[in-house]
């Protein structure tokens, strides 16, 4: 089950991977509870020995869930906490709806225009390459971790993805290293992570822990089902919902429950695609004189990040072009400018947003690329589950609100429950509580 | 309420005599929310005939007040004064008539919020129409009229939360279809008994445009209270008669006095089954061009109705009927004219591939742009729309053939055999609803409840983007339909007892169209409709027999839908029971 030390050695390509943590930089690793396998920065060392404050906050995210799963039948503890706590019915992933930069936003508590992170895949002009948004230096903001490990506060990361475990890197007083990794997938399954969750606040008690479930995402992902039976998926959401319920009993039978504000939700939802329903933009854009040779596609399943990589003073009529051209492929819901106002995202998320129609999917740069029936990313996968629960008596009970509520308001629900202050320009989110 | 829970089968009732209900004390202009209105004689004889007309005020203000399209700062009020005797609904006589209107925080008038004075006269029948601005928002306010000495009956009204509150819930009452002559508005006095809504949704069909005797109660047609004029409403002069004796009925008034409305138009408040250019109950050879007749019907419903046509109080200035009202964050309902922008209904809907025909609209291309852009999550939670003709598929191709022409009758088919669908609904307009559900889908839109009226019968429907796979698959929103006030169903035209008949019916309906989820043909009554942020509940309540002047009110069904589903659950007890 738990990694041993001599596995996380520096230099193994599946936990590796993360220069972060193959650099080697001031990790220490420790064994926890059940063999577990932690590591922790030397630096939170003297939050260690100067604990504040009795408060918890566990931050859950059910990785990909739809919101009307939780009433499916199928998650019986997720729906117990959704409605005996605060619900948000109206809550939003926020674009582009892909794992990395919602988790970025609910650490952050700001949009991406400022995070620097705003899809899960971007073009690096420097790389010269696509590539996955995994480096701890990618974030270019604190996160509400940092600002609670110098507030004294301990915080744990137990993310079940290896991606997710790069960006945040270092930051956490104590993390967890996914393992056992599902081939493919890059995730550990969530008997794990939640065995890492449970070693990781018996061992080490952190006031902020931020846990990523990945299997209903992951088995989403890959259900052929997923328009009709959802087979794949179905069983995901069953055993998801048991690994909540252990977490869930822990925290009870330790007494922790009574002090604990618990925070459950998705980073994005799900949506399934026909074998059929491709959308391949390269060899449109190729196709034209304008455009030729001078532009990238970065591929996040349901939205297509388009880059002008031509002359600077062709990027105006190159973006009307990209956009006149994107939309009228089948399957394109929108193409919209990058720097449309409503979308905040950074010159990291280059000149075009490409969204494709419910049921549909990008497939870039051509039509083997992106084999996978359930994607995200799209409109269509923007609602997610997002409730407060936990027994503190700031949480409400058994009470809905039509706010509109996002990803980034976690971290201003943290800081605010735990009594630290915003960031520099303040948050994008806010406070639930 | 008095009403219990109780089965659909045997439904608990409970017998409320006719005058209990109606206390004196608005009419006096001191009753606040009591109601005050005078017996049965009112609404059964011509306008200001009867027991209301014995007071000075009710002479002068015989067609009682009402409010509607509540705004967080504002709502609409609305009154008639008969100043002469001469001064008759549809005459065109009578003098110029000065009005004054008051809004007060209390029944009693001490604290007046607002005040002014309108001129009215013969041009426009007399009517008065103002839009009260400058009120707080989720406030109840109590309105009433003076002419000379004359003083109104005292109307109260609330407006709507300012669109970032959060109201913790949104009751409306949900009424459509009421035919005085089919036999007594008891639906409406059920509503007006409630105390516990927030305003009234009527769907359509608010009037009959038919001649006396032409559509009555039951398979007979027989005339439990004559239509006046007595011929079918042509002219101008016909719809503000027509009007005004609908104004005058008792309960109509009672609930027009209590809770503001929230209204759209069906078919019948210009002729059966209109579209743009024409209508199945329109004879231009005999009647004239179909234009200025409904211009007609338009403008006597802009005289007559608390409402906003594009976007004002005012006469005259545009007929435009679809339009948002927004409830906080907990809901916006958006109203639709599925009558004005339409293409003619296709002749033989079982042939004619014309009913996808994606040239063919239900809703006009401007009306389906405002819909969309209405249908957006970061206006309000629940994405209400006031859609007066059914917008789930249906398919009635499973009925035995004898039961094609009652069907027909009760859902407003057109000629009997073997008829898949009903093409004045949107199954007429296939297209349009597929643009519609394939928006709301590619954007994720969560929350739509489509509240309708127009077919005489009860329905919960689910709404699958894929019919032919459903309950696999997702479904857009959910659609709740209200039964008649009195029109007649399936029941009326079998003529069969309550609950015999029509279950075969319904469950063939079912069996074949396993997103309607509730069905009942066969009761006349009114629903209430309640908004959380968990979930959006209706329930149904029944009357018993129209033609009985006395009302009896029974609970039979209510369903939910929990926000995020687009699916409907059967709830065992009504809101407020």
């Amino acid at each position: 089950m738990g990694r041993h030390h001599d596995a996380t050695v520096a230099g193994d390509p599946r936990v590796g991977g993360l220069d972060a943590v193959r650099t080697g930089r001031r990790t220490l690793l420790r064994a926890g509870a059940g063999g577990l396998v932690f590591s922790a920065a030397v630096a939170a060392a003297p939050a260690i020995a100067a604990p504040r404050g009795r408060r918890r906050v566990y931050v859950l995210v059910v990785d990909g869930c739809r919101p009307d799963e939780i009433d499916s039948g199928l998650t019986p503890t997720l729906k117990e906490l959704r409605d005996g706590g605060l619900h948000f019915p109206r809550a939003r992933s926020l674009p582009v709806m892909e794992t990395i930069p919602n988790h970025v936003m609910m650490m952050t508590g700001v949009r991406p225009d400022r995070s620097g992170v705003p899809a899960n895949s971007v073009y690096d002009a420097e790389l010269g390459e696509v590539r996955y948004l995994d480096q701890e230096s990618d974030v270019r903001v604190g996160t509400v971790i940092e600002r609670l490990n110098r507030a004294g506060y301990r915080t744990g990361t137990v993310l079940s993805k290896e991606y997710l475990y790069g960006v945040f890197g270092e930051r956490a007083t104590h993390r967890w290293e996914p393992a056992p990794i599902v081939p493919i997938s890059g995730h550990a399954p969530d008997v794990f992570t939640t065995e890492a969750a449970l070693a990781m606040v018996e061992e080490f008690d952190p006031h902020l822990v931020f846990v990523n479930l990945g299997d209903i995402d992951r088995l989403g992902h890959m259900d052929l089902t997923g328009q009709s039976l959802q087979l794949a998926r179905r069983a995901a959401l069953i055993s998801t919902d048991l690994q909540v319920q252990r977490f869930v009993t822990m925290l009870r039978d330790t007494g922790r429950w009574e002090r604990s504000l618990v925070v459950v939700l998705a980073d994005h939802s799900m949506d399934w695609s026909r074998p059929d329903r491709l959308i391949t933009l390269t060899p449109v854009l190729e196709a034209d004189p304008l455009l030729a040779g001078n532009t990238v596609i970065a591929d996040n399943g349901g939205a297509d990040l388009v880059y002008w990589t031509g002359p600077e003073a062709q990027r105006s009529a190159a973006v009307a072009r990209i956009r006149e051209l994107a939309s009228a492929v089948d399957g394109v819901l929108a193409a919209h400018p990058r720097t449309k106002p409503r979308l905040r995202l950074g010159p990291e998320a280059g000149d075009v947003v490409v969204y494709c129609k419910a049921g549909w999917r990008f497939s870039d740069p051509d039509v083997f690329a992106n084999p996978i029936p359930g994607n995200h990313g799209h409109p269509a996968t923007e609602r997610i589950p997002f409730f407060l629960a936990g027994g503190h008596p700031a949480v409400p009970k058994g009470v809905a609100s039509s706010r509109r509520v996002a990803t980034v308001d976690v971290a201003p629900t943290v800081a605010s429950f735990l009594g630290v202050g915003a960031p520099r320009g303040g948050y994008d989110g806010r406070a639930l509580l | 309420m008095t009403c219990d829970q109780t089965s659909p089968e045997q439904p608990r009732t409970s017998p409320l005599p006719r005058r209990s209900v109606l206390a004196g004390g608005l009419a006096t202009g001191a009753g606040g929310a009591a109601l005050a209105l005078a017996g049965p004689a009112a609404a059964a004889g011509p306008a200001g005939t009867g027991d209301a007309a014995a007071k000075p005020g009710n002479r002068v203000f015989r067609h009682g007040v009402a409010s509607g399209d509540p705004l967080p700062g504002a709502v609409v009020l609305w009154t008639r004064v008969t100043p002469t005797p001469a001064s008759r609904p549809g005459s065109g006589r009578g003098p110029k008539a000065e009005v004054t209107w008051e809004v007060a925080t209390d029944r009693r008038f001490r604290r007046v919020v607002r005040r002014g004075k309108v001129s009215t006269g013969p041009w426009r029948d007399h009517t008065v129409k103002v839009d009260a601005t400058g009120l707080d928002p989720e406030t109840w306010y109590y309105y009433r009229f003076r002419h000379g000495r004359a003083l109104s009956p005292v109307g109260r009204t609330r407006t709507a939360p300012a669109p970032n509150a959060l109201p913790e819930n949104l009751r409306f009452g949900v009424t459509s279809c009421a035919n005085l002559q089919a036999g007594w508005f008891t639906a409406y006095r059920g509503l007006a008994q409630r105390d516990d809504l927030h305003a009234v949704l009527h769907l359509g069909d608010y009037l009959y445009e038919y001649p006396s005797g032409g559509y009555g109660y039951g398979s007979a047609d027989q005339v439990i209270r004559p239509h006046e004029p007595e011929h079918e409403i042509v002219t101008l002069a016909d719809y503000r008669q027509r009007h005004a004796q609908y104004k005058s009925d008792p309960d109509l008034q009672a609930l027009h006095a209590k809770y503001p409305f929230i209204v759209v138009w069906d078919d019948h408040e210009s002729t059966n089954d209109a579209w743009r250019d024409g209508a199945e109950n329109h004879q231009p050879e005999a009647e004239g061009e179909w234009a200025a007749r409904r211009n007609v019907a338009h403008r006597a419903y802009d005289e007559w109705m608390p409402v906003r046509l594009s976007g004002t109080a005012k006469l005259g200035d545009g007929t435009a009927l679809f339009r948002r009202l927004r409830f906080g964050q907990l809901a916006e309902l958006s109203l639709l004219d599925l009558r004005t922008y339409r293409d003619q209904q296709v002749a033989v809907p079982l042939l004619d591939p014309a009913v996808s025909d994606p040239d063919r609209t239900i809703t006009g291309r401007r009306q389906m742009k405002w819909l969309k852009d209405s249908l957006d999550n970061r206006r309000a939670q629940w994405k209400l729309v006031g859609n007066p003709v059914m917008i789930a598929p249906v398919t009635f191709a499973a009925l035995p053939k004898d039961l094609i022409r009652p069907v027909n009758d009760t859902v407003g088919l057109l000629p009997a055999d073997g008829l898949p669908y009903n093409v004045d609904q949107w199954d007429g307009y296939t297209d349009d609803r597929r643009e519609l559900f394939e928006h709301i889908r590619d954007r994720g839109v969560q929350d739509a409840v489509f509240l309708t009226g127009d077919i005489h019968s009860g329905w919960a429907c689910e709404l699958p983007y894929d019919n032919a796979t459903y309950p696999i698959g997702d479904s857009a929103g959910v659609e709740l339909v209200c039964t008649s006030v009195t029109s007649n169903n399936l029941k009326d035209i079998l003529s069969a007892p309550p609950r015999t008949a029509s279950l075969a019916v319904e469950a063939i309906i079912q069996a074949n169209n396993r997103h309607v989820r509730y069905l009942n043909f066969d009761d006349h009554g009114f629903s209430v409709l309640d908004l959380t942020a968990q979930r959006a509940q209706m329930d149904w309540f029944v009357i018993g027999d129209r033609k009985s002047p006395d009302l009896t009110v029974s609970h039979t069904a209510s369903w939910a839908t929990a926000t995020g589903t687009g699916k409907l659950t059967r709830v065992q007890d009504p809101v407020g029971a």
